[in-house]
């Protein structure tokens, strides 16, 4: 019976010249089984890591995600430690942790709030000496704030810079 | 603009998958086959509009793939060399009654997946058969023996 028509058994049959497809597949596959792989990794956020600041007066330590995606919800964690009394404390937080985000919870709520230069200012009042002081902030990426941008925490007591933190962090798509 | 981006970028996704995964994902020949075609469209439409309600995302998101699949199908139509990469090309599973175990093989194809296509068009044997084409679309034509 004749072969059917469009039908060319060299090519569909006996798969001649197809070997190359099949491999192209294959290595599109494992690129597609890549991407799930690399999440494990954390390479697509937003497992949270610690950045940290020692210095003898205090510690200051910044828990949150650095690798984050559009719409997700996240938190950081801001854990003070007083190794000297602070008459004063005052947290500032870089433009790049308000830039594209929503900022739903800071708690507990801090004694005042200002901007200084567009960094948010958050002043934290007494910390004594060998006591902590962790405020939580809770996010949510704005879908469209895609890309990198770098986020910075400073703590002050009164008007003197203690501690700092600089993170860079990347939003995905 | 990045609905439109994202619609093109998760076109492309989907147009990759779709042409990796295999002909027999697409055919859901066993009920584990259907698991990819359930989760696609909810997991894309979540990804591409994500908290945006409104009728003219909507509008921006169709609109794009619309013209993505026209783009497509023109492409496919218009320059034959292209076919083999956007549409694939069928294969051969059955000649004269004999299954062709290699390019069963490849597709990831049983005999029994073969045999249960046979029988959804009422063919009890291969020996029936003069030829089976696997073909792009996921689906198994069967072409009867003449004598048969």
């Amino acid at each position: 019976m004749a072969t059917p028509e469009a039908i060319d058994l060299s090519r569909d049959r006996d798969m001649r010249g197809r070997g190359k497809g099949l491999w192209v597949r294959r290595a599109l596959l494992t690129l597609v089984a890549l991407v799930p792989l690399l999440a494990l990794f954390n390479v697509f956020g937003q497992r949270p890591t610690t950045a940290k600041a020692t210095v003898p007066a205090a510690t200051l330590s910044v828990y949150a995600p650095t690798k984050l995606r559009g719409g997700l919800l996240w938190e950081a964690r801001f854990h003070i430690t007083a190794h000297q009394d602070l008459k004063n404390a005052l947290l500032r937080l870089g433009t790049g942790w308000a830039e594209g985000m929503s900022m739903n919870t800071i708690e507990p709520s801090p004694t005042g709030e200002a901007s200084h230069d567009g960094q948010l200012d958050f002043t934290l009042g007494h910390i004594p000496k060998n006591h902590s002081f962790i405020l939580f902030m809770q996010f949510q990426v704005n879908p469209t704030n895609v890309g990198h941008r770098s986020r910075s925490t400073t703590l002050f007591d009164g008007g003197r810079e203690v501690a700092a933190v600089h993170q860079k962090v990347t939003v995905f798509p | 603009m990045d609905l439109a981006i994202r619609s093109v970028v998760l076109y492309a996704f989907v147009l990759v998958l779709t042409r990796v995964v295999g002909r027999r994902e697409l055919s859901a020949l066993q009920p584990f086959d259907l698991i990819l075609l359930i989760v696609l469209g909810d997991s894309i439409q979540q990804g591409l509009t994500q908290d945006d309600y409104s009728v003219t995302g909507a509008a921006i998101v169709v609109g794009t793939i619309a013209v993505l699949q026209v783009a497509t199908s023109y492409m496919s139509f218009r320059v034959p060399s292209l076919r083999p990469v956007l549409d694939g090309q069928p294969i051969v599973v059955v000649e004269d009654g004999k299954p062709i175990e290699k390019n069963l093989h490849r597709e990831r194809l049983s005999f029994e997946d073969l045999m249960e296509e046979a029988r959804l068009q009422q063919i009890a044997s291969l020996d029936e058969v003069q030829w089976a084409v696997l073909e792009t679309s996921g689906a198994i034509s069967f072409i009867k023996k003449s004598d048969s």
